[in-house]
């Protein structure tokens, strides 16, 4: 038995797929956030298992994951703090509630 | 014939944790038996283990291990090991384990969520039995957090409730303060060794200053867990959980994690001297005080914590002296008796209703079996002959004389008088004293069946202690008549005045004249020596005006220099707004005008639900792949 | 060290992950979800250290268990007004499945046809020294960056939630 990039990238595929699923059916704002997540984990997972099947020296792949995972870590912080400020606002933490952008 | 069956002794109830955990409430309790029969597995393989072992020795008849990480040239393994000790606490941890969780069968069969219960007890086995088999002190370390873990969940059990919600916190951060000592202490052993198992770190060649670091901190972190002076104020609050629980974790087992600690790092204390030294005094202290706190407790459990604190001192006692087989040897007889006090206890308060020992009373005519269970326990407890805590606490006492610690020989002795007192004072005050309740049941027959296992091995394990020590490679022997007749005479002293005061049907003593007599004393005993006020005091309170003062910092210093900043950009951004409203906005609004004129027209596709425009991207994004991939196909 | 412990080990976190995941969608409790996902994080911090990544291993642990779950947590607990809110019908979303569906229908499909290279995996194990060596050698002006891009999301984050005094 043995592990091949093939495994490490379909495993990300669904990770990913089922974040999708979630980011988008949810109507909790935290919830959607939670998918966002779950799919940045997954492309992360993709940087990884490239970086170690096809440039294990150079780890290129590694430091994208690492540089995403900033951009995760800063994105899920503004966006909680996005949610608390429509909270503050609507009372409620609902997507739906949210329709200011209608023309 | 391989034996790496061995991994499954820990291997079992961590299986049975992650089957029940993520179940729902109501399927985790229709799966109860099974973390029962994974527990009843382990005690089998352990028995087998031990029989492996046999007829013991010095060296290890199994290992085997796993690295978990490089980190550049250097492997990071985590291995078990089967050796003499190991085997001893595998047998302990197993039987006492299996003990409670049958009892708890009968114990917490009301209760909705006992498949949880279940759950993290079965984690916390698992914990225990990988810290006695792990052979080396990162592995060792990662099981003592679980079981940390585990205890603040079973503590804060009944979270529904306020003081269990507390007791579990409070335990939590104060364990969590040792375990930063242990945590530093494996730091600077990793620092000087550059391993963590057990044979190279035990046999680099330290040097004292050293040693005496790694030492002193590692004896913190085993403060905090086996709850000595001065961290030893969470273990009477944990008392707040299930009484089985605290039977296995805050009596027998968890708590005597720190006592097996320093056997384990025993020769780095030997190194350092200084480091048995303070040891030695933290268990004499320790055994001395909390036995006296014991003494004016009226909750049943919370006297037997403190004399859970107590016996702990006295394990100190004997590493500090120079003696870890006679810790060693004292820890396995207390788990058995202690535990088997604490189940005893579960059974009178579901009896009685009450912890409160002054509501109790003639118990002994209603719950036979119980009475006769506790009744080998307590004598246990007391250092009456044959029972197991007479066999270890002489051995303790033996150490003592022979390393010529006449001050520490005495202050234990006083410590010991002190512990027959308060066992003689619960006794004649539960099972004795004038019968106050009238509807009182025997506890169920898979409650008192485990209590009578744990009653008989504490009638005779005591025979077996030279076994014993032949088994762990060190020389046990059997109690110097002199010694022997010293602490008989103690112990039967401390009954004896117990039932001077609290047995007598005719003339009761009236404590409360003594109280009155005494009132500083008993004041500084019933506020627990003020720990809990000095804590709360300095501790908690110094931290609330550290941050308050932050908090000033902030407000003058930081936002100063924030709002000074802003007050410069404000300026600049005037000007450029002048600019702004003279120059760009004739060119802007004319083209805006132009551009709203064409969004009037497209304005009607914004709904306005985010919800909309997310699934309109994400569609747009896989329409756009699948023509990638059948462009690229 | 041999192929196969890796494999087991790949495995099992692998079915941790999806498990956690799915499970993640399905319960109606976001505090449940919150707990599922940190799972998650922690099975592929597991699947980073079989893919010989320890800094991002613990970097895993500690950025996303560590700093984003107790986030969520606390967004949760603050924009709940009783606990019955945390709970959460959800109806399924046949649309989102659909397109979720598709793409990763997509994305497999892809997996098959393009796999660039072998199944084996190379020899040569990258080091966490050499990681640290390249982080603050070559990478060194992304990095700073990084830290400025996350100031910013401090500052942004404590704007929008600041007093309500704005």
């Amino acid at each position: 038995m043995t592990v091949g990039l093939p495994h490490v990238l379909t495993l990300a595929a669904l990770l990913f797929g089922i974040g999708l699923y979630g980011a988008l059916s949810r109507k909790n704002a935290v919830h959607v956030m939670m998918s966002l997540e779950l799919m940045a984990n997954a492309v992360n997972l993709n940087l990884v298992g490239f970086s170690r099947f096809v440039t294990p020296e150079a780890m290129t792949g590694q430091f994208f994951a690492v540089f995403s995972m900033v951009v995760s870590a800063a994105e899920i912080g503004l966006g909680l703090a996005l949610v608390i400020a429509i909270y503050r606002r609507k009372r409620s933490v609902e997507l739906d509630a949210v329709q200011e952008l209608k023309g | 014939m391989s034996m790496d069956w061995v991994v499954l002794i820990p291997l079992l109830p961590a299986l049975a944790f992650t089957v029940l955990a993520p179940l729902s409430r109501a399927a985790r309790a229709r799966l109860v038996p099974v973390a029962v029969a994974a527990v009843l597995g382990s005690l089998g393989l352990s028995i087998a283990a031990f029989l492996a072992v046999w007829p013991g020795g010095h060296d290890a008849v199994w290992q085997g291990s796993f690295t978990i990480a490089h980190i550049g040239d250097r492997a990071i393994p985590l291995g078990l090991a089967l050796e003499p000790m190991s085997a001893i606490m595998l047998l302990v941890v197993t039987v006492v384990g299996a003990c409670v969780q049958v009892y708890s069968l009968g114990y917490m069969h009301r209760e909705d969520r006992i498949g949880w219960y279940y759950a993290v007890l079965s984690l916390f086995t698992a914990a225990m039995l990988a810290l006695v088999l792990s052979d080396n002190f990162l592995g060792l370390f990662m099981a003592w957090e679980v079981m940390g873990l585990c205890s603040y969940l079973l503590i804060g059990f009944w979270h529904e409730q306020e003081a269990p919600r507390l007791a579990s916190i409070k335990a939590f951060l104060t364990t969590k303060v040792g375990d930063l000592g242990f945590m530093l202490a494996l730091a600077v052993v990793y620092a000087e060794v550059g391993a963590f198992d057990f044979a190279t770190v035990l046999h680099h060649d330290w040097a004292a200053g050293t040693a005496t670091l790694v030492a002193l901190l590692m004896l913190f972190g085993a403060m905090g867990k086996s709850a000595q002076f001065p961290l030893h104020v969470w273990l009477p609050d944990a008392m707040a959980g299930p009484t089985p629980a605290s039977a296995l974790i805050h009596a027998a087992t968890m708590v005597a994690a720190g006592v097996f600690l320093v056997v384990r790092a025993f020769p780095i204390f030997e190194v350092s001297g200084i480091a048995l030294t303070i040891t030695l005094w933290v268990g004499l202290l320790t055994a001395l005080l909390a036995g006296l706190l014991a003494t004016v407790q009226h909750d049943i459990k919370k006297v037997l914590a403190y004399s859970t604190i107590s016996q702990l001192g006295f394990m100190f006692i004997a590493l500090g002296a120079g003696g870890s087989t006679a810790a060693l040897y004292h820890l396995v007889t207390h788990a058995y008796f202690k535990s088997l006090l604490f189940l005893g206890a579960g059974v009178i308060i579901h009896a009685a209703h009450t912890q409160d020992m002054r509501e109790m009373g003639g118990l002994a005519k209603k719950l036979p079996v119980t009475s006769l269970a506790f009744a080998s326990g307590s004598l246990a407890l007391a250092g009456i002959v044959p029972f197991s805590g007479f066999w270890s606490k002489d051995e303790i006492l033996t150490v003592l004389l022979h390393e010529h610690q006449y001050a520490a020989f005495a202050i234990a002795l006083l410590a010991a008088f002190i512990t027959a007192f308060y066992v003689a004072r619960l006794w004649f005050r539960v099972f004795t004293a004038p019968t106050q309740q009238k509807e009182l049941h025997e506890g169920h027959r898979s409650m008192l069946a485990p209590m009578v296992a744990l009653a008989v091995i504490t009638a005779v394990i005591g025979f077996f202690g030279p076994t014993l020590g032949d088994f762990l490679g060190h020389e046990i022997p059997w109690p110097a008549l002199g010694t022997a007749a010293i602490s008989t005479v103690a112990a039967l002293g401390g009954i004896a005045l117990g039932w001077y005061v609290y047995g007598r049907r005719t003339s009761v003593v009236n404590t409360q004249a003594i109280k009155q007599r005494f009132p500083h004393a008993y004041g500084v005993l019933a506020n627990k020596y003020y720990f809990d006020l000095t804590y709360g005091y300095f501790v908690v309170g110094g931290y609330t005006a550290l941050t308050r003062a932050l908090a000033t910092f902030d407000a003058r210093v930081v936002d100063g220099v924030v709002n000074g900043a802003a007050a410069a950009w404000r300026s600049l951004s005037a000007a450029g707004w002048t600019f702004d409203g003279r120059v760009v906005d004739g060119a802007v609004n004319g083209a805006a005008s132009a551009v709203k004129a064409a969004g009037d027209k497209v304005r009607t596709l914004q709904t306005g639900s985010v919800r909309g425009y997310q699934t309109l991207v994400a569609g747009a994004v896989v329409l756009l792949v699948i023509w990638i991939l059948v462009k690229g196909a | 060290m041999s192929t196969t412990l890796p494999a087991v080990a790949f495995y099992l976190l692998a079915f941790a992950a999806l498990y956690g995941a799915i499970s993640m969608m399905s319960t109606r409790n976001v505090v449940h979800a919150t707990v599922w996902l940190l799972e998650v994080m922690l099975a592929t911090a597991g699947l980073y250290l079989v893919l010989d990544a320890e800094f991002l291993a613990l970097v895993q642990v500690l950025v996303y268990a560590g700093a984003v779950a107790v986030l969520t947590l606390f967004t949760v607990m603050l924009t709940l007004r009783r606990r019955e809110d945390a709970v959460r019908p959800f109806p399924t979303a046949w649309g989102s499945l659909a397109i979720a569906a598709l793409f990763t229908g997509a994305m497999l499909l892809a997996i098959r046809g393009f796999c660039p290279v072998g199944v084996e995996m190379p020899a040569i194990v990258p080091g966490i020294e050499a990681f640290g060596r390249e982080l603050f050698t070559t990478w060194m002006v992304p990095f700073e960056v990084a830290s400025l891009v996350l100031l910013v999301a401090l500052v942004g984050a404590v704007w929008w939630t600041g007093g309500d005094d704005r």
